[in-house]
């Protein structure tokens, strides 16, 4: 891709995912966290939240089950799937965030440029999403960095 | 609970040591995540990109978070962010270990966060923030 740069400022469609208890629970099992707030309701209320809180990169499930996959994703920005890999990745969390809340995610890209390394050229591709609760409220952001080998 | 007197910088935080990763843990994670990219899962894929089966760096990234959030409570951590430096291969143990960078007069600490394997090769580094509650 030669125009990388072009790719800044293009906005994915926005889409609005429910944190499901269920997925929370099958994220913490994936990743081996046996932190029981995830688990039991109880638990996460002793620890001061209104419901079970999403392990801290749950948002991953929300954006892939929610927006588009990773495949659709790359077609969209026209990077070879095959070429492509995570490159940098950062949450920066605002606000709790519990199994019940609805998120409505806005999702753009905010940097994108190429550099050349040791082993040859490469696009880098940095998007910014945005989640918002029900209530309006601003409880997260993310960045995410992908790599697309030349 | 641990509070903001009960480090100062330069504290290292307990290791945090986890299983192998295995093949079903990567069916598992893609399932659990939404990740089905190829390479993760299908052999003949990997092999046509020049590659191996590889672990999804969310899942190191996932456990590289459970490390931060055994060290300080889930509640206070404000930002985790990483870079994905080696591929990690079905079969090796990852181990998180981290220290206190800085701390900050409003109650922040900022800490290094490091997935390793057994040899000390790191997979993903990372940056945290925690707000931590004083006594």
């Amino acid at each position: 891709m030669s125009h990388v740069k072009d790719l800044i400022g293009l906005e994915f469609k926005p889409y609005t995912m429910t944190v499901e208890k269920g997925k929370i629970k099958e994220l913490a099992l994936a990743i081996g966290d046996d932190n029981p707030i995830y688990y039991d309701l109880e638990a996460a209320k002793k620890e001061g939240y209104a419901g079970i809180p999403i392990p801290p990169t749950f948002l991953q499930v929300i954006d892939l089950w929610g927006g588009m996959g990773s495949v659709e994703k790359m077609e969209k920005l026209g990077l070879k799937l095959a070429r492509v890999l995570h490159g940098q990745q950062s949450y920066e969390y605002v606000g709790d965030i519990v199994a019940g809340d609805v998120l409505s995610v806005t999702s753009k890209v905010v940097d994108a440029e190429t550099k050349t390394g040791s082993t040859g050229s490469m696009d880098l591709v940095t998007s910014e999403n945005q989640y918002r609760n029900q209530r309006g409220e601003l409880v997260a952001i993310t960045r995410n960095t992908i790599v697309h080998r030349h | 609970m641990i509070f903001y007197e009960d480090v100062s910088e330069g504290y290292e935080f307990p290791i945090l040591e986890k299983e192998p990763i295995t093949r079903v843990q990567l069916v598992r994670f893609a399932g659990a995540s939404g990740d089905f990219h190829p390479l993760h899962l299908v052999e003949e894929f990997a092999e046509k990109a020049g590659m191996k089966i590889i672990a999804h760096g969310m899942l190191v990234m996932g456990m590289l978070s459970q490390g931060v959030t055994s060290w300080v409570t889930r509640k206070n951590v404000q930002k985790i962010q990483v870079r994905f430096s080696k591929m990690t291969l079905p079969g090796e143990s990852i181990q998180i270990v981290g220290k206190v960078l800085e701390k900050k007069p409003d109650n922040t600490v900022v800490g290094e966060v490091l997935a390793k394997n057994k040899e000390g090769e790191v997979k993903v580094s990372g940056i945290f923030e925690a707000k931590l509650p004083s006594r």
